[in-house]
């Protein structure tokens, strides 16, 4: 008996698996190119001159007053964008599928029809996309830490967890979403075009409170700088990184009475 | 003896539209139930409601004694369920796919599914997304009734299937039978339905019409015979006969419609010297017609 069928959760892991393959090597190609510039960027005569000729808002935007350090460089290329956009498309992709994709293929019905109780399925999804991201978070994470000292980009250990940490936080909060709401209503796409929405949602106003002064106050709210604001690699262990955490449960738990009453649609 | 499978006044509405209407049924244990009606009468609908995967919007059923709302865990534990639309995960070999199924009803003997796919003639070697339609409905069958189910609640469990493998499907659902469990299977085929059920529920425009076992709705039914008589034939004498709905004189031979028992009518015929006879087992296809012929 092969241990990766036992459950819904190491299967759903299984599932992960080859798209956990493509996406781990595309990080660690994209911070090998990355870091691969840091030194052609650090002997840029002018740098400091170059960067302060950039809008304010950008700067703040991007934290391009720490661009001259390694630390800062990648925050302002990598972490403060690209990358918080590839862990979300992967587990808003993977949190829709988890619950309304099965059952718009058609395979819940059977799945549910043996001891697999609905609260069962969600918890065992949840937590296989939980274990999928942060695999994902690992793969950045060495390859940060083996890049890192070939380009002479100066991240610590902690700096590079912590950066791993926020973005694994990030995507397990809208995978999680995503999931929670594919399994409320049944339908894939619109899971996934909810989750996407409310992360756009939040990276506007986390943009608009670094340009306007009006929104500031409100900024905290938004998952983004919870996970981004002053790094992430360098920020510590933001109180942020809490919030990230709950409001991904509360996301899961609302769904768990909505999934475990209403109709299996037939496909 | 108390029923496995009962239903009172259940119904289900999608959206305030009726899909299923009071329906009252009771199955009693140890019995194949045909669940007949055209497409779109509410068979997958009942079907649904009795696996606890739609929720009943009035009435309430019960499995086994157990309500499929309240106790749904106990019951979708206990039953052998195949949906009308059977589908697998086509990357998963058939032998994966049963090995999962069989690791999340646990207690499964892990031979009872090599042993099945044998008599359906399934290589379960083969991956589900390469197989025809009817393997990978070999697949659902295999899952639905490995885990020797008290109670087999099967939607169209032949659609897809070879005559061959049909038949030995009807032998798998007899043997479930002999064991004393309950098989509920929905179908609009009606032959299958007649070929092993010992009891037929008809279902029309979301409500049941008639629920019968097959032998009483076989007597009720109209009989085709043709007498050939070796003399003059008495069709006079024979058109008397109460039963008789039609006679239509051949030659030396007389086809007839009875309705019910042909006792009476053999009796009568007998003193004519009768040379052969020749009876048409009633179908449930005309039966069904004359419940659909209705309007």
């Amino acid at each position: 008996m092969t241990i990766v069928l036992r459950n819904v959760f190491t299967k759903s892991l299984r599932d992960a698996r080859r798209g956990l393959i493509g996406w781990g090597i595309s990080i660690v190609v994209l911070v090998l190119l990355e870091a691969a510039l840091w030194p052609s960027v650090r002997n840029m005569a002018e740098l400091q001159q170059f960067l302060e000729n950039y809008p304010e808002a950008l700067r703040k935007l991007f934290n391009l007053d720490q661009f001259a350090t390694g630390t800062g460089f990648m925050n302002a290329e990598l972490y403060s964008l690209l990358l918080p956009i590839l862990f979300l498309v992967y587990a808003i992709g993977r949190g829709a599928r988890a619950i309304a994709g099965e059952e718009e293929t058609g395979t819940l019905d059977v799945l549910l029809v043996t001891r697999v109780s609905p609260v069962s399925l969600i918890v065992q999804q949840a937590a296989a996309l939980a274990v999928a991201v942060a695999a994902l978070g690992t793969v950045l994470f060495a390859a940060v830490m083996t890049w890192s000292p070939v380009f002479d980009l100066g991240i610590g250990v902690a700096d590079a967890a912590g950066g791993s940490l926020a973005l694994v936080l990030l995507g397990i909060e809208y995978g999680w979403l995503a999931l929670a709401f594919g399994a409320a209503a049944g339908r894939r796409a619109a899971a996934v075009s909810v989750a996407a929405a409310l992360a756009i949602a939040a990276y506007v106003l986390y943009a608009a409170g670094a340009l306007v002064d009006a929104i500031e106050p409100w900024q905290p709210l938004s998952p983004f700088h919870q996970a981004i604001d002053g790094g992430p690699l360098g920020a510590g262990l933001p109180a942020g990184y809490a919030w990230m955490a709950v409001g991904a449960v509360v996301f899961v738990l609302a769904a768990l009475p909505v999934f475990n009453r209403r109709d299996i649609a037939a496909r | 003896m108390k029923s496995v499978i009962s239903t009172s006044g259940l119904g289900k509405s999608y959206r305030g539209r009726p899909a299923l209407i009071d329906v009252f049924l009771e199955v009693p244990p140890g019995v194949i139930f045909g669940y007949l009606g055209p497409n779109g009468a509410g068979k997958t609908t009942t079907i649904r409601l009795l696996a606890g995967l739609l929720r009943p919007t009035a009435g309430r059923a019960e499995v086994l004694g157990l309500d499929t709302v309240r106790n749904r865990e106990a019951v979708q534990e206990r039953i052998g369920y195949l949906p009308g639309e059977f589908v697998a995960y086509p990357d998963l070999t058939g032998e994966q796919y049963l090995e999962y199924l069989a690791n999340l009803r646990g207690g499964v003997d892990p031979s009872a599914a090599a042993r099945l796919a044998k008599r359906l003639d399934l290589d379960l070697s083969q991956r589900i997304g390469t197989m025809s339609h009817g393997n990978r409905q070999k697949v659902g069958i295999v899952q639905a009734c490995f885990h020797h189910p008290q109670v087999l609640i099967l939607d169209e469990p032949t659609a897809g299937l070879d005559p061959l493998v049909q038949r030995e499907f009807l032998a798998l659902v007899r043997e479930a039978r002999q064991a004393g469990h309950t098989v509920f299977l929905s179908s609009h085929i009606l032959s299958e339905v007649e070929a092993v059920a010992d009891m037929v529920g008809i279902l029309r425009q979301g409500r049941l019409v008639e629920v019968q076992s097959v032998a009483k709705l076989k007597a009720q039914a109209l009989r085709r015979i043709d007498l050939t008589f070796e003399g003059p034939t008495p069709v006079e004498r024979l058109r008397q006969v109460t039963g008789v709905r039609e006679i239509h004189p051949n030659g030396s031979a007389v086809h007839l419609v009875v309705e019910g028992s042909t006792a009476e009518l053999l009796e009568v015929a007998a003193p004519y010297r009768i040379s052969s006879i020749t009876t048409h087992e009633p179908d449930l296809e005309e039966i069904f017609l004359t419940y659909y012929g209705q309007g």
